[in-house]
């Protein structure tokens, strides 16, 4: 019996010790669901018993913002504008067709990323690849074309393609009082009068996470969960909460899931892997990276990569300061960063930090309507559904409500709510920012001699699930700011600066008195917004994204860092998308003889803006969790002869100050979205997304998230 | 016995079997690696970058690839340069030009205009070759030279490389114990700070855009100083001015040089 149960515990060994990450999953599980089918339901039906809940999701950027954001339906905007309208949603009734996985082979394109049972070929994958994490049940919901709200362009797409009457995402998401569908005269224009907000504004909803009732493996590049939406979702009037012990509810409008799978998979962060992962079927050419199931072609890369950091990152384990695995749901959707601090040790800094997976005590439901037989309900942890992240909106409160009802949430909203966590969207992004990271000084050179190199080391450290900054890594854009000055504040050395300029690629012609609007000094690039050309052709040479300028700045840290070693220039955690040029391909600018500059032989290595255009990316430049990195600056300070020069001498001791500063996007982004979706762009006029005065208005650089200051003795 | 035996064994094989655990030793970049996603796999090309070395999980490198990564690590992680040369060397004798290691891309080196699924050899390396010849740039700058311009034969457009060229004569210049040889390497940084910028004209279509009428501020505050040591006095005075033009819209990470620019064309 003893040798019995030794081999039982040695089969199961052999299973745990295994590394999680080698499993093969054998595939779906089959469909056993028995309850009552229920279609999408909107959230105001759930709002009478969740009032908390729908109130919270409501002012989240996931619900609602995201789907009428100049920035998001601008990145998809030209994401079409590149690749012929490819990015927009197929629906079951098209007829098109598209090269097939096996060669000489051809299929129909009547499967999108949600509704493909497997992804098979890139266009399946392009198909509504940003609408489908963004809006996935209304994506489902288009198979019916009377529920449709955003057209199917196939078979009008690649070089059939007619951008000039391309509307963005957000125009089909008006309705009027009857809920019919209304479109502004103008492509990209305000709302008609009347219009209200569409089902499709709601984006991420109750009815979303609430189905879900595991990963869905077929769907998945690596058979794993991970990225394309590959959710199993199960549109019944069962709905997964996260406890097991639920009170019936009144009128069985639903039944809360006893399943303790379901509910562990809710409960997870791998929950949250199917959209916090973003893979581009795009073939990057330094990652080797392909759909793993067999009959499919497509290859990808990792656009975001975030899901993966955790999975493979110190909090899913026990590995951390804390003991204990710190899910997404620890920090996202708790107290975090308003539940109280923690102080400990990373490395050889000292930490204090707010403490994850505080959670408030309160009721799930409204007590006293929501229960059958008025079944009494009682207080307990609860998570909020503020999904609190780094974004906030780039549209004014008047133009949120005008798109998003009179009554949407405003972001400045003062005061804080039933547990004490502020209402604002912009306080709890900026207090979970700052939050993030730590930086120290204590390693630089303690004394410092006129004429010599002098060292300054910062060592910081992320304290985030992730790494930081995370998501769409490639534009959030975090850096250290340096200064070095002596004692009478004369400037020896800065970097990560800013400096007031024209901008007149947007019209900008002097200098605004605004830094908000100004880009790092590590390179200077503005984009090609291409331009409208009839017959329409995909690809770069006439719809732009590749640079019109691109040269290195004074800071030019990054490169030099990563690429040279070199120890100066901007410390930048931003990741990067690079195009890689090879012979034959014209970069999108002209020499001096006015002719375009084509790449003659090798390959060229360049930062791009857009996703679409990058076919090589870096997700190593962000800070690793809990591990303290030390960026290392040798400043030369000027010899005597130059401060005679000048007519000065300096003061000691020298101060140094570092601090982490972040900006959700960096304004050169934004202005290639100002461009390529403005009347110089590929469409022949403006699609009313983005210009310079929303750019100068409502962009922010959230400066000093964490700093550190030392001072040095000076010697002559 | 025999019978026990066996279920132990069969119980433990399905164990393994259902964990799909990898197989047989580890051999760093071929069994483990595969499922790391920190361990990128080339197609055709090589990441070039940096990736945190305990990210990679290799033991003892066994590619020039990761040679180069470990390198990386002694030079930024550890500032130990005395480890990280050999690392570099070593990667650059797995790819290598001279020994027919790596090839350069061409033309001819494209399928249907793009870069086929494998290279072989693998195509040269410029992160292997700027970070070797940054650290030998003072110690032996001609050999610093020949990296960087490796560098323009694999990425020919690649910004900075001339630059690095351009500080390497200005130190041989330093250290040369003729007058003949300082001129010859004052001219050659000439050349190479202007083949610098050459890269980024300065162009109407580019002030129209940018504003800028200069730009390159460090590379024509390099090309006064080369310029002040050769006595052309005309020249440092033009590059200062187009230092300070640079600077207009941009500042310097080391602002005073502006102060001092100013006050040395006002002498």
């Amino acid at each position: 019996m003893l040798r019995f149960r030794f081999i039982i515990f040695l089969g199961a060994a052999a299973t745990l010790l295994a590394p999680s990450f080698a499993q093969t999953p054998t595939g779906n599980p089959t469909e056993t669901a028995s309850f009552r089918k229920q279609d999408y339901q909107a959230p105001t039906n759930c709002l009478p018993c969740h009032q908390r809940q729908y109130d919270e999701l409501r002012s989240s950027v996931k619900s609602g913002y995201r789907n009428v954001s100049p920035l998001f339906n601008g990145l998809e905007t030209a994401g079409n504008l590149l690749s012929g309208g490819l990015l927009r949603p197929v629906y079951a009734d098209s007829t098109a067709t598209t090269a097939g996985p096996t060669p000489g082979s051809t299929i129909t394109l009547n499967t999108n990323m949600f509704t493909s049972p497997v992804l098979a070929v890139a266009p399946q994958v392009r198909a509504g690849f940003c609408f489908t994490c963004h809006n996935p049940n209304r994506e489902r919901q288009g198979d019916d074309p009377l529920q449709r709200e955003v057209p199917q362009l196939a078979p009008n797409t690649g070089n059939n393609f007619k951008p000039e009457i391309f509307r963005p995402l957000r125009d089909y998401h008006l309705v009027d009082a009857n809920g019919n569908q209304v479109l502004a005269a103008e492509i990209g224009g305000d709302p008609p009068a009347g219009a209200l907000p569409s089902p499709a504004t709601a984006g991420i909803t109750c009815d979303l996470c609430h189905n879900v009732t595991g990963p869905d493996l077929n769907r998945s590049f690596r058979a794993d969960g991970f990225a394309n939406t590959s959710i199993l979702i199960d549109h019944s009037i069962e709905k997964i909460g996260p406890f097991p012990d639920a009170v019936n509810v009144k009128g069985e409008f639903h039944v809360s899931s006893t399943d303790r799978s379901k509910i562990s998979f809710l409960r997870s962060g791998a929950f949250c892997n199917a959209c916090h992962d973003v893979r581009l079927p795009i073939n990057t050419v330094t990652s080797g990276e392909k759909n793993v199931h067999d009959n499919t072609n497509v290859n990808f890369f990792r656009l975001e990569n975030l899901s993966t950091e955790w999975q493979i990152g110190p909090y899913n384990s026990t590995n951390n300061p804390f003991g204990k695995v710190v899910r997404c749901q620890d920090c996202h959707m708790s107290m975090f960063p308003f539940g109280g601090d923690s102080t400990y040790q990373v490395g050889d800094l000292k930490i204090t930090s707010p403490t994850p997976g505080v959670f408030a005590q309160d009721f799930a439901a409204v007590p006293g309507i929501s229960t059958q037989g008025n079944f009494p309900l009682q207080k307990r942890n609860v998570v909020n559904h503020y999904f609190t992240g780094v974004d906030v909106p780039l549209l004014t409160i008047d133009e949120l409500r005008s798109r998003l009802g009179s009554n949407y949430p405003d972001v400045f909203d003062p005061g804080t709510d039933s547990h004490g966590v502020p209402k604002s969207l912009e306080a709890r992004r900026t207090a979970l920012l700052k939050a993030a990271v730590r930086i120290g000084l204590d390693k630089t050179d303690q004394t410092a001699h006129v004429g010599q190199p002098f060292n300054v080391r910062v060592e910081a450290v992320s304290l985030t699930g992730h790494r930081f900054p995370a998501g769409f890594s490639q534009e959030r854009t975090t850096y250290i700011q340096l200064n070095v000055t002596d004692d009478n504040g004369f400037v020896l050395y800065q970097s990560g600066y800013v400096v007031d300029k024209p901008h007149p690629d947007t019209g900008e012609m002097q200098p605004d008195g605004n830094l908000n609007d100004e880009d790092i000094e590590h390179i200077h690039a503005v984009v090609n917004p291409g331009k409208h050309i009839v017959p329409y052709v995909s690809g770069p040479n006439n719809n732009g994204q590749n640079n019109s300028v691109f040269e290195s700045g004074p800071d030019n840290g990054p490169d030099a860092r990563v690429y040279t070693g070199a120890a100066e220039g901007l410390v930048l955690f931003r990741n990067e998308l690079t195009r890689v040029f090879v012979p034959g391909d014209q970069l999108g600018r002209n020499g001096p003889d006015g002719k375009p500059v084509v790449l003659q032989s090798g390959i060229h290595f360049e930062e791009t803006f857009s996703a679409a255009f990058a076919n090589h990316v870096d997700n190593f430049r962000s800070l690793q969790p809990l591990r303290p990195t030390t960026f290392r600056y040798e400043i030369q300070l000027p010899t005597a002869d130059e401060l005679a020069a000048m007519g000065m001498e300096l003061q000691g001791p020298l101060h140094v100050h570092a601090q982490v500063n972040y900006e959700h996007f960096p304004p050169v982004f934004l202005r290639f979205l100002v461009n390529t979706t403005g009347p110089n762009g590929p469409t022949g006029h403006s699609l009313h997304l983005l210009d310079e005065n929303r750019i100068d208005t409502l962009l922010e650089n959230l400066t000093n998230l964490t700093s550190s200051d030392l001072t040095v003795t000076l010697t002559n | 016995m025999k019978t026990r035996f066996t279920i132990l064994l069969f119980v433990a094989a399905l164990g393994c079997v259902f964990a799909q655990a990898p197989t047989g030793p580890y051999v760093p970049g071929v069994t483990y690696q595969t499922d790391n996603p920190n361990y990128l796999v080339p197609n055709p090309l090589y990441f070039e970058g940096k990736i945190t070395w305990e990210l990679l999980k290799i033991d003892q490198p066994a590619t020039f690839w990761e040679y180069l990564q470990r390198g990386i690590h002694y030079q930024d992680d550890l500032e130990n340069t005395g480890l990280a040369i050999p690392d570099y060397e070593k990667a650059l004798a797995g790819n290598s030009l001279a020994n027919g290691t790596c090839q350069l891309i061409t033309a001819a080196t494209l399928v249907g205009g793009a870069l086929p699924a494998t290279l072989n050899p693998p195509a040269c390396m410029f992160t292997i070759r700027l970070r070797l010849g940054y650290l030998l740039r003072n110690t032996n700058p001609q050999r610093a030279i020949q990296l960087f311009s490796e560098v323009l034969q694999i990425d020919p457009l690649r910004l900075d490389a001339n630059a690095l060229i351009g500080e390497a004569y200005l130190g041989m210049a330093s250290a040369a114990t003729t007058d003949a040889d300082k001129q010859a390497a004052l001219k050659n940084a000439v050349a190479a700070f202007k083949a610098e910028l050459a890269l980024s004209p300065v162009t109407p279509d580019y002030t129209a855009l940018t504003g800028d009428t200069a730009n390159n501020a460090h590379v024509h505050w390099s090309l006064a100083e080369v310029y002040q040591q050769l006595g052309d006095t005309a020249n440092v005075k033009n590059e200062l001015n187009l230092y300070v033009q640079a600077t207009q819209w941009h500042s310097d990470t080391y602002p005073w040089r502006i102060k001092l620019a100013q006050k040395r064309l006002a002498q």
